[in-house]
């Protein structure tokens, strides 16, 4: 954790951290009684690393996932993603940064049913405002990078499950996001294909993306260069294992 | 941030809603129909009574507003009271007419006429209800009957009752079946028992509001009076030049006829009613007003009943899509953008709907417009009304569930299984 606040402001982000966590609290109001589900947590993520995020259910870790993909605010304290502040962002400007910083994988893909994986990978860019034409190659590479450029015109209930979620990875990677922030990618998946997606993700790595995986799987997190461990809110280890 | 859709936003908004709405036809079905029956009410009354109307206007301007009859009663009588005394009232009678034609210095036409309704008979084929009146030859030019085979009956003829008749191209259909209007001349009918003969075919005046005006037979006005005379009053009838002597002449024939009937100053009551085609379009357009409102009345029911039914739905597709929505919004949809979704969604659902509404609107129209005989008239306007009407209606009902689609939170939305 050295060289990411040079100046002791707390508000200078170094061009390394990409992200920026300071003092998250996650509180929700359980009747009369106050759940915390995430205390004063703080953590950087620089680019290009490779992180898990591992714990228990009921830890924060999946608290902590929605925060990092700015699908939720924190109660308290401050985070910056690519330099910019959005804990305090409304719903719409949280909508833009997810579009442009953020490539969800889920674990059970959530692809739309009715859509070709080609639509599915265009989505993302529909958001963005991005001509239809333009839309087509992008996704088109996207669905190359993962090798499934023959199954462009096929609807999810045709392709095999490890199919569908790199389907949901070329959608994740379409827009160019600064962090691929996967979510449990091989809980549906069988040891074969969660192999096959690990050593995709791997491939990624090396191509330059940010990855940030929340799983409770030891062997999903092994994969990882640096393992965050959260307990009853906390970080409780922070540590580089390659 | 503004409100900006970019078009690729509409388009995916568009293709999805097709999509969702082929996805379910069956329910898209149901969700279109209450629609589908307003608009089609809508277009149907619309496109029908256009018809009606330019019939109408049609058959009345044919005498335009240069004619009016004086009569024992009006036209138009609205309660019993009325009746009872205006059955009290002195007949109108032939001295009357001489009376107008001979004082009346703007009356152009003076005509006579008594009315009734006969059973008339060919050899074994009869024809009930027909109307028979007797017409002075005077009636013949205020009414403009033209003639397409065989000739007037002449004053002489009239003058000293002759048994002579014109009728109506109905009395050639119903008695006469399959032969020319020519061929009929001069052939013997019995009205009431009695033999008359067919000195002419008038041409035909069609059908208003699918009640044919040919079903008739003329006979000289001495010869109806005979018939008729002892049991009514007759009607006169009047025509001016041109319709700017139209009020004149009514008001030269009041005065006339108040001072045959003695009426002072003070009577209320004139002893005698004037009528002109005005009544008639009055009668008309009250009758029609009522038909448009009670269907109007339908119509904005069945698209309140329709559109609760959409509004319905839409909840439903929303609760059903709510991972949809969540994914959309995890990948960067705004409010504004899945708000629109949803609105386009119902939109296109209702315009569908008032799409299918329209031409069954007008399937409906032409169907009855065949039946009762007036002229098709498609106005492009209707359609527009009846689109704009489903795109509202689409606006309205859509609106709360695009709303509540919009405030989904994409973490509880995913968190769906």
């Amino acid at each position: 954790m050295e060289n990411i606040d040079s100046n002791g402001s707390g508000l200078s982000h170094p061009y390394n951290s990409l992200i920026k966590m300071r003092g998250i609290w996650k509180t929700y109001q359980m009747g009369n009684e106050q759940l915390h589900a995430l205390r004063e947590v703080s953590f950087d993520v620089r680019r290009g690393e490779y992180l898990a995020i591992i714990g228990p259910s009921g830890s924060g870790k999946s608290t902590l996932m929605n925060l990092i993909g700015c699908l939720d605010t924190p109660t308290k304290g401050e985070y910056w993603i690519n330099g910019e502040q959005v804990a305090k962002m409304s719903d719409d400007e949280l909508a833009r940064i997810r579009n442009k910083e953020i490539g969800f994988v889920f674990q059970t893909f959530n692809l739309l049913a009715r859509a070709t994986a080609l639509h599915n990978v265009e989505l993302p860019l529909i958001y963005a405002g991005i001509g239809s034409s333009e839309r087509h190659d992008k996704a088109v590479d996207a669905l190359n990078s993962v090798e499934l450029g023959d199954r462009i015109s096929h609807r999810p209930n045709e392709l095999s499950g490890g199919q569908r979620q790199r389907v949901a990875i070329a959608r994740a990677l379409v827009n160019h996001p600064s962090i691929l922030l996967a979510d449990e990618p091989t809980g549906a998946l069988d040891t074969h294909t969660s192999a096959e997606i690990m050593t995709l993700f791997e491939k990624l790595h090396e191509e330059g993306n940010t990855i940030i995986v929340v799983t409770h799987e030891a062997e999903v997190a092994e994969r990882a260069h640096r393992v965050i461990t959260i307990r009853d809110g906390e970080i409780e280890k922070d540590e580089k294992i390659r | 941030m503004a409100f900006i859709p970019s078009f690729s936003i509409v388009f995916e908004s568009f293709r999805l809603a097709v999509g969702s709405l082929r996805a379910n036809k069956l329910r898209t079905m149901l969700t279109l129909l209450g629609i589908v029956v307003g608009v089609t009410a809508v277009i149907a009354v619309v496109t029908i009574i256009n018809g009606l109307d330019s019939t109408v206007a049609d058959a009345f301007s044919a005498q335009g507003s240069t004619a009016f009859s004086v009569s024992k009663r009006p036209l138009v009588i609205t309660s019993r009271e009325d009746l009872i005394r205006f059955n009290k009232r002195k007949d109108v009678t032939d001295q009357d007419a001489e009376a107008i034609e001979r004082l009346c210095d703007t009356c152009w036409r003076v005509g006579m006429s008594i009315n009734g309704s006969s059973l008339v008979k060919f050899g074994e084929n009869r024809a009930e209800n027909v109307s028979v009146r007797g017409l002075s030859l005077e009636m013949f030019d205020i009414e403009n009957v033209s003639l397409q085979a065989g000739r007037l009956w002449t004053e002489q003829e009239g003058r000293s009752g002759r048994a002579v008749c014109v009728i109506g191209t109905d009395i050639v259909e119903n008695l006469f079946a399959g032969r020319s209007p020519f061929s009929v001349v001069g052939e013997e009918i019995r009205v009431d028992g009695v033999p008359f003969r067919i000195t002419a075919v008038a041409e035909p005046f069609g059908k208003v509001l699918g009640f044919s005006r040919d079903n008739f037979v003329y006979v000289p006005f001495e010869v109806g009076q005979r018939m008729f005379g002892s049991r009514d009053s007759i009607v006169v009838h009047v025509q001016v030049r041109n319709s700017g002597l139209f009020e004149t002449a009514k008001d030269e024939v009041r005065s006339i006829m108040r001072n045959r009937r003695k009426k002072s100053f003070s009577d209320t009551d004139d002893g005698f009613s004037i009528d002109s085609q005005d009544a008639f379009i009055g009668i008309y357009q009250n009758a029609t007003s009522g038909i448009y409102f009670a269907t109007i009345g339908v119509a904005v029911i069945s698209l309140v009943v329709g559109g609760i039914v959409v509004m319905n739905i839409m909840l439903v597709s929303v609760t059903e899509r709510t991972k949809e929505i969540g994914l959309r919004k995890a990948v960067g949809a705004r409010q504004s953008d899945i708000l629109l979704q949803f609105m386009i969604e119902s939109v296109t659902v209702t315009m569908v709907g008032g799409a299918i509404g329209v031409f069954t609107g007008y399937g409906l129209a032409y169907l009855l417009s065949v039946v009762l005989g007036f002229p098709l008239l498609i106005s492009p306007s209707s359609a527009l009304l009846g689109v704009t009407v489903s795109f509202v209606v689409g606006m309205i009902s859509g609106s709360y569930p695009a709303w509540r689609a919009s405030r989904l939170s994409p973490i509880d939305a995913m968190r769906n299984e």
